[in-house]
């Protein structure tokens, strides 16, 4: 099965932000990116140009840290929230190094890019891709983005991000400057998995329960002693 | 039956284990297959699609992208209605994309502030403090007491505030009533400099337009090896998918691109090779410069300069004008036979040298040719010059000049808007002849790679197709907006070109002090009051006003507070197109567009606006035989006309439905052909280097230095750079009242004036704080409004002497509920101008939109 991926070479990109509006129409988010909130968004910083949206990484840290497997990564590379299981414990918002879910409170929902998986399955770019009227937004299959990333980034030494933070993502810009300067979480090169809070919180109530148990055994053992006694 | 017993101890047992297990669930929960989760709303689409509608963008920018909208059913609210656009391929301008705006005009159908019903005012008082007592009246109705109203006034006494369409022009011809429009602000100096260059209208290929915007050229983007920039990257720019797209295929091939600039654009990140924050108002200096570079070090195109320019062309040292008259038969001095002969037929013409002495229609003559004049017109102005003014360094403008002529006539100067060499500062117009002449030194114009010129195509205008069967009563000799003590314009206006642009920069000042005009129509769907520049002039003019009516599709300040009557106007993807690919006229080329859906309410075209009222006060020049008898409306669908006379199709909707819309003649591009054919000279069409009407009307006819209008002055020293978002559109409602781009402009600052870091740390200003802003009382005598707005530190204001301001915000009106008090407006601190002052410096009449320098003060929040 296919793996997706974007490459954006933001130097070709001029902040138009018609992928941002292409988006809302395409999702019909209008109430939401009314609000302020946006799915993907192109920011004009002082360095250059922030692109704001879901880096699908190799090993989401929303998908680890979520208790109720709210989040989850389809076979294709895709990260996806369905709010049918999320309990708004907003964990994953603390999780994520690139600072993606948004929760809206309206809607108890988190507003996040879900790589346009509806056009995706059919074959279709996703809106954004479509929209680009620079071209700076390329998709398809993960393996001959990464490709194309290294090439492109080392014959036009360009900063590459997303190739390797968070373990890797399946989002990579290509940018004439340095991520940091524009703005760009500076991420660790590793993901962090395994050691989210649930899993204390896991051990803690099984902990919980086995005193509570063992105690009241122990409690009712020690009554009908008294009581074979008396 | 037998029964399982469970005892209490067997009960704990078997639920403590469970409770561990349970405890333990973190550890299987991602073995889980997600299947079990898939059920997502996500993997559907929001919409089904059920048609996709052909349409041409005509008011979001000059581009015309081509698109269609997609119109389907909402899975929502289950409602059909047009939801996005679809690329569309073939057309040459936008190669199947589409901007921000284009999205958002989809959307704009429906704004619940559209007007869709006709508004007349009851309570005669208008200005920003009285309520206007809307009453809802039919369309009709309106219009009829409109026309009785008009017939009171005379025709000195009316003025059309509007571009010059094919409508608007008729009426005001058959009316014999001045027109004005805004496009003073954005393309007066380009219009009329290459008017008088070149395109010399109106000309074999002179046609009407959707859109308008009167650039008569466009440029090979994605052809072109060089380009300079003077300011074309404003942040608008960033959003012209039109141009984008080629631009973007420009750069992948290579094309160097050098921007000048003071602010940095995004545009500029990624695709300036090289980017210089030049002082505001001294572009001109550096294309001085650049032009003295080329001639002295013998990079022009010799052959070209001779063969299609009057570079050779001999002018009289007494008149000093052009032997043969600026439209004539010139002649040239013919090194071999050392005798005049005509341009045409000479083959050895001189360039250079002079004075040379002949005898012609029987006086003794002294001429030199105009190359000649040119070179000593820019002796003085040598790089170390330039770089002073400019503070851009030698050696970059030194080596500048040299690659972009070595990349003739693969290279050009693009100049579309109001940015480069724009109606911005007062010595704007000169810009624009330097950089046609550095077109023209390349051999750029009219070539593959360089400049693109119209042909083969056209839209006509009305009194093509229904010519007037008597001629028009005269205008007013005098006009509001001083057109008339301006010969350079008037001229064209009168006798060549009826949709001229003119004059929005003195028309506030023409109807505050001279008080003969009482009644004033506006065409005004997309930009009202902030057109105006200093509006604060129009409006206390306003309101002594008899009669005030808007066009509009929204009741905007305008609208709102100085009107007697808005009429409802229909929204562009409501009505039927033909448009000709102006701005990348590459290959010869019609689209058509069909109407989306019919306009709601009591909606009305303007152009059915223009016959009822021409038809009710001019019925003669509205009528196929000169008659008052409606019955005989003249025929208005230039369109079919159009598609008729090329042989395409009988007509508009044969076109749509049987071609697809669309008729493209991918053909190699002709070089250096239509200048032949539009030229000026004769008997052969030519570049004319030299203006014989700027030296008529007291001005230098080849580009000179000259300073910009005003100085900074002790706290009055932040120039101001005049931009708009790359998802906005003048002041147009469609996108500022749209509540998803009011949140982008929020998220961008676009809302807030830009200042330099630097400035901001020594006047102690912080991200988000109050400040006012106040033009300079010696430039701004009259109703001086200081602007108060928040502030936004960035970089991007590339120099300490300016502030960046973004156009179209600051709506008044309490009937835009998302656009009203967002921002502010920058046009109040522009002035007006006094005619005596523009003529002093700039025969093409112009706004000088950035021509002003403002102090920042902390505090003063709104």
């Amino acid at each position: 099965m296919a793996n997706y991926g974007f490459l954006i070479d933001t130097r070709f990109c001029t902040g138009c932000n018609t992928c941002f509006y292409k988006c809302v129409q395409e999702n019909r988010l209008h109430q939401q990116a009314a609000r302020g909130f946006s799915r993907t968004v192109v920011l004009i910083q002082d360095n250059g140009l922030l692109q704001h949206r879901c880096m699908h990484c190799e090993n989401p840290s929303c998908v680890a840290s979520c208790p109720s497997g709210a989040f989850y990564k389809t076979p294709e590379g895709i990260v996806l929230h369905n709010p049918q299981h999320c309990i708004g414990c907003k964990t994953c918002v603390v999780a994520c190094p690139f600072n993606v879910p948004q929760w809206d409170l309206q809607k108890k929902e988190f507003v996040k890019c879900t790589m346009c998986i509806h056009r995706v399955l059919k074959g279709i770019n996703p809106a954004c891709v479509e929209a680009c009227p620079t071209g700076a937004l390329t998709f398809g299959d993960r393996g001959e983005i990464l490709n194309t990333a290294k090439k492109v980034s080392e014959a036009n030494k360009l900063y590459m991000y997303g190739m390797e933070e968070n373990g890797g993502t399946s989002v990579i810009m290509l940018m004439k400057e340095k991520p940091v300067n524009i703005g760009y979480p500076d991420v660790a090169s590793y993901s962090i998995t395994g050691r989210g809070p649930s899993t204390i919180m896991g051990a803690a109530a099984v902990a919980t329960l086995v005193y509570v148990g063992l105690k009241k055994y122990s409690d009712r053992r020690k009554q009908i002693e008294e009581k074979k006694n008396q | 039956m037998k029964t399982a017993k469970l005892s209490r101890r067997q009960l704990l047992k078997w639920g403590s284990t469970s409770a561990l297990l349970a405890g333990f669930s973190p550890i299987f929960k991602n073995l889980v297959p997600f299947a079990s989760f898939a059920e997502a709303t996500e993997k559907e689409f929001k919409y089904t699609i059920t048609k996709k509608i052909p349409q041409v963008c005509a008011r979001a920018c000059e581009c015309d992208c081509a698109y269609y909208v997609v119109v389907g059913k909402d899975s929502e609210s289950g409602v059909e209605r047009a939801l996005t656009l679809e690329g569309w391929k073939d057309d040459p301008v936008s190669r199947g994309k589409y901007c921000i705006k284009g999205l958002a005009f989809v959307d704009s159908m429906y704004d619940p502030d559209r007007l869709l019903v006709s508004l007349k005012r009851t309570n005669p008082k208008k200005g920003l403090n009285e309520d206007p007592g809307w009453v809802i009246i039919s369309t009709q109705d309106a219009l009829t007491d409109i026309i009785q109203r008009m017939k009171k006034f005379s025709r000195e006494e009316i003025v059309f505030c509007s571009p010059g369409d094919p409508y608007t022009n008729r009426l005001c011809r058959s009316l014999g009533v001045r027109r004005s429009d805004q496009r003073t602000e954005c393309f007066g100096t380009h219009y009329y400099i290459n008017s008088l260059m070149l395109t010399n209208p109106p000309n074999k290929y002179y046609s009407s337009t959707y859109t308008l915007t009167h650039s008569v050229w466009g440029f090979d983007y994605s052809t072109t090896k060089y380009m300079i920039w003077f300011g074309f990257d404003s942040f608008t720019k960033c959003g012209k998918a039109g141009i984008l797209n080629h631009i973007a295929e420009g750069k992948r091939n290579g094309t160097k691109i050098i921007i000048f600039n003071p602010m940095k654009t995004p545009i500029a990140d990624g695709f300036a090779d090289e980017w210089y924050p030049i002082k505001p108002g001294t572009d001109l200096a550096v294309a001085l410069a650049m032009i003295k570079i080329i001639i002295d070090r013998k990079l022009y195109n010799e052959k070209f300069l001779k063969e299609y320019t009057d570079s050779a062309a001999l002018v009289d040292e007494k008149t000093q004008l052009h032997i043969g008259g600026s439209e004539g038969n010139w002649f040239a001095w013919c090194k071999t036979h050392k005798k005049i002969e005509p341009l045409g037929k000479c083959d050895d013409p001189a360039l250079e040298g002079g004075p040379y002495e002949f005898e012609y229609q029987g006086k003794h003559i002294s001429a030199h040719p105009v190359f000649q004049l040119l070179k000593e017109s820019i002796k003085d102005y040598t790089v170390e010059w330039a770089s002073k003014i400019s503070e851009v360094p030698q050696e970059a403008i030194t080596r500048i000049a040299e690659e972009y002529a070595k990349a003739s006539p693969y290279s050009c100067i693009p100049n579309l808007k109001r940015d480069p060499a724009g109606p911005n500062y007062a010595n704007s117009w000169r810009l624009m002849h330097a950089i046609n002449i550095l077109h023209t030194l390349g051999g750029s114009f009219d070539h593959e790679g360089g400049v693109l010129l119209l042909s083969d195509v056209k839209i006509p205008w009305l009194e093509e197709i229904a010519p007037p069967v008597k001629p028009y009563p005269p205008l007013p000799a005098e006009a509001p907006d001083f057109r008339h003590e301006f010969p350079v314009t008037e001229n064209i206006y009168q006798k060549k070109d009826f949709s001229a642009p003119g004059h929005y920069g003195i028309i506030g000042y023409g109807l505050y002090h001279t008080k003969k005009i009482k009644c004033v129509f506006f065409k005004n769907p997309f930009r009202g009051l902030h057109a105006l520049i200093q509006p604060q002039m129009v409006e206390k003019a306003l309101e002594k006003m008899e009669l005030v009516v808007d066009w509009n599709l929204y009741v905007d300040d305008l609208s709102y507070f100085w009107c007697d009557y808005i009429l409802p106007g229909t929204h562009q993807f409501e009505e039927a197109k033909l448009d000709i690919r102006q701005y990348y006229p590459k290959y010869p080329c019609y689209v058509a567009g069909s109407a989306v859906q019919k306009s709601p309410g009591d909606c009305i075209g303007w152009g059915g606006i223009a016959v009822k009222i021409g038809l009710a006060l001019a019925p003669e020049y509205w009528t196929v035989d000169g008659s008052t008898n409606p019955e005989k409306v003249i025929p208005t669908n230039t369109g079919d006309y159009a598609l008729k006379k090329q042989g395409i199709a009988n007509n508009t909707k044969e076109f749509l439905t049987q071609k697809g819309g669309i008729w493209i003649h991918k053909r190699p591009y002709p070089n250096w052909r239509t200048i032949r054919e539009i030229g000026y000279g004769r008997p052969e069409g030519r570049i004319r280097i030299y203006l014989d009407e700027i030296l008529e009307a007291g001005h230098d006819p080849l580009p000179k230095w000259a300073k910009r209008w005003t100085e900074p002055e002790g706290d009055y020293r932040f120039s101001l750079i005049v931009t708009r978002a790359p998802w906005t559109m003048h002041a147009d409602p469609n996108f500022l009242n749209n509540p998803v781009i009011k949140a982008l402009c929020e998220k961008n600052f676009i809302d807030r004036v830009w200042i330099n870091p630097q400035v901001a740390q020594e006047m102690g200003i912080s991200e988000g704080d109050w400040v006012t802003l106040e033009t300079n009382p010696k430039y701004m005598t009259v109703l001086p409004r200081p602007v108060k707005a928040r502030v936004h530190i960035s970089s991007r204001v590339a120099r300490k002497d300016c502030v960046i301001t973004f156009h179209g915000l600051g709506h008044r009106s309490p009937k835009l509920r998302y656009a009203k008090s967002f921002g502010y407006r920058d046009g109040d601190l522009i002035p007006q101008k006094d005619p005596n002052i523009v003529k002093k410096y700039d025969p093409t009449g112009m706004g000088w939109v950035e021509d002003v320098y403002v102090s920042i003060k902390k505090g003063g929040r709104s």
